[in-house]
This record gives C-alpha cells, sequence and structure tokens, in this order.
C-alpha cells in the first residue's frame, strides 16, 4: 500500500522539522546565531491516466488525469540571515557586525573560516583570538601594557599605552561578504566555511559599501525568536501524529483485507 | 454472482487509491504552496450481467481523475527577505533543465552568482523570460505587491505572475513544481499581490483529510463484509445444491 510509504515520509519529513525546530531552540542564546528552517517539496508523482492525452479520434482530450505523489522530503534547511538583536556587554574585545559580513578566522589546518561571533579574547601572546582560540584574521596583537582598546566603526582597533597620550594603531579589522550567504557551510563552534554555492569572498573593511559597521562593547545575540519556534514545533508534532494515523488506518485496512473469508 | 464480489473489488481498489491521495495531502501539510487533492470518481457500466431474471446492469467504480483545490493557502512570515507569497491567483516561472516550470513556492535564495534561484536551484524568470541577477552588496532587496524588484533605489526587474484558463491540465513534477501539458499559453496576472518576507503554506485541512480517511477505512470495512456475505451465500448455495440431488 502506497499510504503507508507516503506517510512514513511525511513522519520522516516531520522529524527534520523538530530536530531543525531544536536546534534553533538550543542555540537561542548563542552568540551570532542564525535560525534555520526545514522547508519542503512534493516527491515523485505517478502518473495513471495523462492529463491532456487524447480520449478519442475526434480530438477529445481528457480534462484531468490520475496522479499519485509519493510524499514529500526536505527540500532544504536554509538559515534565515537578519539581523539578531545588539546585546551591550561593555567588554571592550566584544565586537558586533551591524549589516552584512563574517569576521574571518584562521583555522588550525590552515583554512579560512568565517564567524559572526564578535566575542574575541587575547591569548598568551597577546593576539585576538576567537572563543576556541583561532587567529583572528587579519593578525593582530595588543600590547600587554596596553590600558584601553577602541575600535572605531570602521574596524581600526586603536590601543592607549601608558606614557603616551596619543592612541597607536595596531590593526585593521576586516569582513568578507558572500553572493549567497546561505550557501555557507556550518562548522560548528559559531563557524562557516565557505563553498560552491556560497561564491567566493569579497573582504572589505567595515562601512564600505555592502558591508556592515563594527560596533565595540556588543555582541549580536541569536535571531531566534522563542514564540515563533514554540508554534513552528506545535505544527510539526501534530503534522508527525496526523502521519502516524494514516500509517494506523492503512494497517486497518490492510487488516481488513486480510480476514475476508474465502 | 460473482459480479458482486468484483464491484466491490473496484470500490475496494478506488478506495485505496483515494488512501495513498489522502496520504499525499497530509504528509506534505506543510510543504509550501502545495494544493490539496482529490480523486473523484466515477461508474464504469459494464455489459449487463444475465440472470435468471433477464438482464442486470452492472456498475463498477473507477478512478476518474484528481481535482486540485488551487485555493489560497495561508500566508506565513518567515521574515527572509527572499521568501515570496502570491496572494490570489498564478504561478512564479521557473526555467527547469527540462522546460518551463511553474510553482507557488516562493522559497528563494540566490546562488554563487546572485541569480534569484528555487530551493533545487533553477532560476525564477522575471516579465520578460530572463533570469534576475542581484548584488548583495548594493543594499535592502525590496520585492513590492506587483513583483518590482528593486534593490536600494535600484529597480532590476519584474518578477512574473502567470496563470491558465484552465488549471486542470498542469501536471505535478515533484519538487513543488507544475509543468504544463496542454498549448494553453500562460497569462500575466494583474490582480494578484506578491508579498514578501512570506511563504504560502499548504492549503490542507487537516480535520477534512483525518475525516476522509475515516470514511475510506469504514467503507473499505463495508466493502470486505460485502464479500464476505457473498461468499457465505455461494457456501450455502453449494450446500443446498447438494442436498437437493
Amino acid at each position: 500500500m502506497q499510504a503507508l510509504r507516503t506517510a512514513a515520509t511525511g513522519m520522516a519529513a516531520q522529524q527534520l522539522n523538530v530536530e531543525v525546530i531544536s536546534n534553533n531552540i538550543a542555540n537561542m542564546n548563542t552568540v551570532g546565531f542564525k535560525k534555520q528552517r526545514a522547508e519542503f517539496q512534493d516527491l515523485l508523482y505517478q502518473t495513471m491516466v495523462q492529463a491532456g492525452a487524447q480520449s478519442s479520434d475526434q480530438g477529445n482530450i481528457v480534462p484531468t488525469g490520475v496522479q499519485v505523489g509519493a510524499g514529500v522530503k526536505a527540500g532544504s534547511v536554509y538559515r534565515i540571515d537578519t539581523q539578531g538583536t545588539m546585546t551591550q556587554t561593555g567588554n571592550k574585545l566584544d565586537t558586533a557586525i551591524d549589516g552584512r559580513g563574517y569576521f574571518q578566522v584562521l583555522l588550525p589546518t590552515g583554512e579560512t573560516a568565517y564567524t559572526r561571533a564578535g566575542n574575541f579574547s587575547v591569548n598568551d601572546q597577546g593576539q585576538l583570538v576567537t572563543q576556541d582560540g583561532y587567529l583572528v584574521q587579519p593578525t593582530m596583537t595588543i600590547p600587554q601594557d596596553a590600558t584601553n582598546v577602541a575600535i572605531s566603526k570602521s574596524g581600526q582597533v586603536q590601543v592607549t599605552q601608558p606614557g603616551n597620550p596619543t592612541p597607536t594603531i595596531v590593526g585593521q579589522l576586516e569582513l568578507a561578504t558572500f553572493m549567497n550567504e546561505g550557501g555557507l557551510s556550518a562548522q560548528g563552534s559559531n563557524l562557516f566555511k565557505e563553498t560552491a554555492a556560497s561564491g567566493a569572498p569579497t573582504t572589505g573593511v567595515p562601512g564600505d559599501q555592502g558591508m556592515g559597521e563594527i560596533l565595540q562593547g556588543y555582541t549580536e545575540a541569536s535571531n531566534v525568536d522563542a514564540v515563533s519556534e514554540i508554534t513552528a514545533l506545535i505544527v510539526a508534532q501534530r503534522a508527525y501524529e496526523m502521519n502516524s494515523k494514516v500509517i494506523s488506518t492503512a494497517d486497518n485496512m490492510l487488516g481488513v483485507a486480510n480476514q475476508i473469508k474465502s | 454472482m460473482d459480479n458482486a464480489l468484483y464491484v466491490g473489488l473496484s470500490r475496494q481498489m478506488v478506495l485505496r487509491r483515494q488512501l495513498d491521495i489522502v496520504a499525499n495531502n497530509i504528509a506534505n501539510a506543510d510543504t509550501a504552496g502545495f494544493k490539496v487533492e482529490e480523486l473523484q470518481q466515477k461508474t464504469n457500466p459494464a455489459e449487463p450481467a444475465f440472470t435468471l431474471q433477464g438482464p442486470r446492469p452492472i456498475k463498477f467504480v473507477g478512478e476518474d481523475g484528481v481535482i486540485r483545490d488551487f485555493g489560497q493557502g495561508a500566508l506565513r512570515q518567515t521574515g527572509a527577505p527572499l521568501d515570496l507569497a502570491i496572494e490570489g491567483q498564478g504561478f512564479f516561472q521557473v526555467q527547469a533543465p527540462g522546460g518551463m516550470r511553474y510553482t507557488r513556492d516562493g522559497n528563494f535564495r540566490l546562488d554563487d552568482n546572485g541569480v534569484l534561484v528555487t530551493q533545487g536551484g533553477y532560476p525564477v524568470l522575471d516579465d520578460g523570460g530572463g533570469s534576475i541577477t542581484l548584488d548583495p552588496t548594493l543594499g535592502q532587496v525590496s520585492i513590492s505587491q506587483d513583483g518590482t524588484v528593486t534593490q536600494g533605489t535600484t529597480r532590476i526587474a519584474k518578477l512574473a505572475a502567470v496563470n491558465f484558463q484552465t488549471l486542470s491540465t498542469l501536471e505535478k513534477t515533484g519538487d513543488n513544481l507544475y509543468r504544463n501539458t496542454s498549448n494553453q499559453q500562460p497569462t500575466p496576472v494583474e490582480d494578484s499581490k506578491i508579498r514578501q518576507g512570506m511563504l504560502e503554506g499548504s492549503n490542507v485541512n487537516s480535520i477534512l483529510e483525518i475525516s476522509k480517511m475515516i470514511e475510506i477505512s469504514r467503507a473499505y470495512e463495508q466493502m470486505a463484509k460485502i464479500m464476505d456475505s457473498n461468499s457465505e451465500l455461494s457456501k450455502s448455495a453449494v450446500q443446498r445444491m447438494g442436498k437437493a440431488q
């Protein structure tokens, strides 16, 4: 019975939906996290009667065909890259991007990863690093005796040192943008990697055309909206239940067929 | 007498097909732009059966066609700037490798060249039949109700929403796409609105589908009962005839 398999595809799709929603809720407080959505597509159709086929020599055509669908599949899980709200932290090395763009991070493998999470720290050599200790590109070193760090909107990093009233420039933060941000592949730890779908990165200085600006002392919160996630969860759960009802009905009908007296 | 058995069987086969279609509706209850379907039944008159009382008409149950309800699905807000929903009639035009396809699923995105594509990566066409290329660095993309795509203050293109005189000859090809099987030409729609940041949900009414399912399952049991009593009849006929000898 096709209905059994069709309903099974429906249950599998809703399970994926719940997994995506639960990941959104789990990352509600993750800095720079972008919510994801599972979108579905119908599967192939089996055509029993072709619509538009000729039904007689006189040129009459079949007005409606008979097509039976095979269920549903996950078309894509896509990221909704809208701006998250800015949370003030007061930490001098916390930066948030207001607008488009990603910070570049050097992975231990030598590859470059991209992140929206700008909650940076310094390592034992005074270099600007992410929460995982990966170097922020281009690298910069904050002197040990720095009394103050100022990061401008355009990403210029200046430090004030004792005995020197004028701040010294120690580096310039750069941003990377992509043609298709949704095509970046998530690597975990708030990091993304470039793919063929995302296109090659375009790097530039914050505030340039098409690039966001840097806010110092803020972090970008996730763009997950708790209420809509919970509503989506309820919808997914009910849809799952309905598909399981189809399975039990199909099973019931098969049972009836088996009991017909011969 | 076997005719009753075969008529019951024809009904059961249609019921199974009906359940397959209900199952597909329910499985796609959360699919953007999905349109609910229903099986239309017909009677298939066969040659009259000749009995002792003379010819008796027999009518089998058959499948006539799958009717699609192209009614509006509920719009839901997603916040993604390239999610589009059509409020009213019409379809977006999509250039698939196998030819022109039509869809109500406006879950679009940009590919690596900045071309507006569907989930499956097929270009979405404008009113001139060309693909639409956006440059994300030029600023916010806004799409007006009539489908005009503007970036910053520059007009880029106008999305085409088209409709057909007869929708029943459209064929589903999966992936939320439709194919035109007749030679009618799509015409641009004027009175539909395109909503940005929204997706059209399916128009599956879950309560209706569940009650249809109950009906199907009960009708199936009924048919099984008829077939049972039919078999009882034959049995007792055989027994009586044995005795009469």
